[in-house]
């Protein structure tokens, strides 16, 4: 992993977009993001333990308690997504759609959980998924290796928040992560927390300044929270058909405004 | 980073809907993709000088790139008849990327690029690579010799992230190390101590220089008018006394409960410390040259006589934030961060011989002065190249 580029990367955008009144990174940041490392490396270690219960469960052909485990397993590692862009090669072999493939769903290569839940769902069978889990835990446990000697690039966190709000809003809103499972709301629960983790930890640097951003970002993960929580269902979330064509809406507009205010946050920390 | 901009040339806005859905993959609630693509700001019309990009069904054109270091934006079209994203990698690290090109359209991606070469992504995964060659500039070789204060945010934030986890482990060791005392089980607490050692060396470069709790926690005997008799002999080489000089747990409840909660001060005062970015270096360098000075020639564990591990988990101890500026060292002088890397094997490596080959070192008893005065050398020299980092860093 070369860190150096990036951070070089970053530190000449200073310079060139050093305005009179630009934002300065501070020193103050050290604390979040260093929090934000431990926060990740616990959700991690609960992925790899979830993964274990779940591959297991494939492996050993139980169809029913496999499709239980599927959602709640995934909500670990969609909290940690908007660091993605840092492991990108583990988050195509553990989270990658079929139509990153020729062949799509027919492809031998299509891998990682969205292939187990194209058996367990589409053909309600583990028949040949053994080695797709066997690969899957392989990748869980490498990122949690990984997670632990990578020096975490400011910029990549605190703009990851941004770059997960645009994905759910460009693509995952459609349904399209969960096709065949339905289980998306779950990967929200994830994706909205996650995000919303990096916004708490660096609001110490930019409460004062920034009162009203935090306020109108605040509103619009509690619409969120609230639109969610209308489709609690135990411990989870019903499937996302049940989500009516007016929640739609209103989550669409929320995750907008987020990812196009969230977009201000790397600027606003001198990070751009 | 800002939102992407989707738009195609010559065609009317109002088509976007249709098109964007067309491309979806999935169409349970497809409409949510056109809603946002629908709801973005007007396209913007391509920046003079940008780069263009078209990705086809299998390359892109042109599969080889070459832009000046800083800033650079990319016009990306995707020609396609799938929807794409398109990354600029280094490694495995996505430096920038745009998300959900759909077929016919075009995005604009802003990139501030170090010198280097780097991959760029060119639709299906199966699909080859192109690559992006940044040749360097005034700003970029500037930025070498004086990185900016944003380029150590990461470097610092990890070290806090090694220091919250291994007085964590202090803590847990000295616990249990109460908790065999308490149980007058002599070989947990041996154990225990051992592993509260390894951790307190770890940390030993920043806990060293907060006087009050270095002086509860780790005085030595020889410090002490009243040596080991005196009541300000506590802490960990009062345990030590006790468990290998009586070989025994009894009179040691006090210490021990005493030394578990010193040690959770120790844990939450390290949680609160600032640092600066010169601090890195700055502690593992003296650290260094604290041990060559004194614990390597008179030896700190002079009961248990483990000191030859001791030192090896301190080594580890002053690598941990060193490796972290290595990145931008390696960009500074490569020559530079090769003599720490070399300095610090050699170093590990001197330690090595004189603990041979068994699995527990000898004690440091047996270890001669000469030896002794060798090995404190090793870590002046290693002293040495760690005190060159700031000035090369621009931090002095």
């Amino acid at each position: 992993m070369r860190i150096s580029g990036l951070v070089g990367a970053s530190a000449l955008a200073l310079i060139v977009s050093s305005g009179a009144f630009a934002q300065q990174a501070s020193l103050d940041l050290v604390e979040p993001i260093a929090e934000y490392k431990i926060y990740v490396t616990e959700k991690v270690a609960k992925l790899v333990e979830d993964t274990t219960a779940f591959t297991a469960a494939v492996k050993a052909g139980e169809v029913d308690k496999a499709k239980a485990l599927f959602a709640p397993t995934r909500v670990s590692y969609e909290a940690i997504e908007p660091i993605a862009e840092l492991f990108s090669d583990l988050d195509v072999s553990i989270d990658s759609r079929a139509d990153d493939y020729e062949k799509a769903e027919a492809d031998p290569e299509f891998p990682g959980f969205h292939r187990i839940e194209y058996g367990l769902w589409e053909k309600n069978s583990t028949d040949g998924l053994a080695p797709v889990a066997d690969k899957l835990l392989v990748d869980v446990k490498a990122l949690e290796g990984r997670i632990a000697s990578l020096t975490f690039p400011p910029e990549k966190v605190v703009g990851g928040a941004a770059v997960l709000m645009e994905e759910v809003a460009a693509t995952k809103i459609s349904g399209e992560e969960d096709r065949y499972s339905h289980t998306d709301l779950w990967d929200f629960r994830g994706n909205f927390d996650g995000a919303r983790k990096i916004v708490e930890l660096v609001r110490p640097l930019i409460a004062a300044k920034e009162a009203d951003f935090l306020k109108t970002v605040d509103a619009n993960f509690d619409t969120v929270d609230k639109t969610l929580s209308k489709y609690k269902d135990g411990d989870g979330y019903v499937t996302y058909d049940k989500l009516t064509e007016d929640d739609r809406k209103v989550l669409a507009a929320s995750v907008n405004t987020l990812a196009e205010d969230l977009s201000t946050l790397r600027g606003k920390l001198g990070l751009d | 980073m800002s939102s992407p901009d989707p738009q195609r040339a010559g065609v009317p806005s109002s088509r976007l809907t249709t098109i964007a859905l067309a491309g979806a993959a999935v169409l349970v609630l497809a409409g949510g993709g056109a809603f946002y693509l629908a709801s973005q700001k007007a396209a913007k019309p391509v920046e003079a000088g940008s780069i263009a990009v078209r990705v086809g069904e299998k390359t892109c054109e042109p599969m080889d790139l070459t832009v000046p270091a800083g800033r650079s934006v990319f016009d990306i079209e995707n020609a396609s008849n799938r929807p794409i994203e398109w990354e600029i990698l280094d490694g495995v690290m996505v430096i920038e990327e745009r998300e959900n090109i759909a077929p016919g359209f075009r995005s604009q991606l802003t990139a501030r690029l170090k010198p280097g070469v780097y991959d760029i992504t060119c639709g299906l995964l199966s699909n080859p690579r192109g690559k992006l060659t940044v040749t360097a500039s005034a700003h970029s070789d500037a930025e070498k010799a004086k990185p900016p204060l944003k380029a150590f945010i990461g470097p610092l934030s990890e070290y806090k992230v090694y220091l919250a986890l291994q007085s964590g482990q202090m803590v847990q060791a000295t616990t249990a190390l109460a908790t065999a005392v308490d149980a007058g089980d002599l070989a947990a607490a041996r154990t225990a101590y051992a592993a509260g050692r390894t951790a307190y060396r770890h940390v030993e470069a920043v806990s060293g220089r907060i006087a009050d709790l270095e002086n509860a926690i780790d005085p030595v005997a020889a410090y002490l008018a009243g040596r080991e008799q005196d009541p300000a002999f506590t802490g960990f080489h009062r345990v030590e006394f006790g468990l290998w000089r009586q070989n025994a747990t009894a009179d040691l409840k006090p210490v021990v409960d005493k030394l578990a909660s010193d040690t959770t001060v120790l844990r939450d005062r390290l949680k609160v410390m600032k640092f600066e970015p010169a601090d890195l270096a700055g502690n593992a360098a003296r650290e260094a040259r604290r041990l060559a000075e004194g614990p390597v020639i008179s030896g700190d564990s002079l009961y248990a006589g483990d000191d030859l591990t001791e030192f090896a988990a301190a080594v580890d101890g002053l690598e941990k934030p060193v490796s972290l500026l290595l990145p931008l060292v390696a960009e500074a002088s490569p020559d530079m961060a090769k003599a720490v890397t070399d300095a610090f094997v050699a170093t590990r490596g001197d330690i090595g011989k004189l603990a041979g080959a068994t699995a527990v070192p000898p004690a440091y008893a047996a270890v001669s002065p000469e030896a002794r005065k060798a090995l404190a050398t090793s870590f002046a020299t290693l002293a040495d190249a760690i005190d060159r980092i700031n000035p090369a860093l621009g931090l002095e």
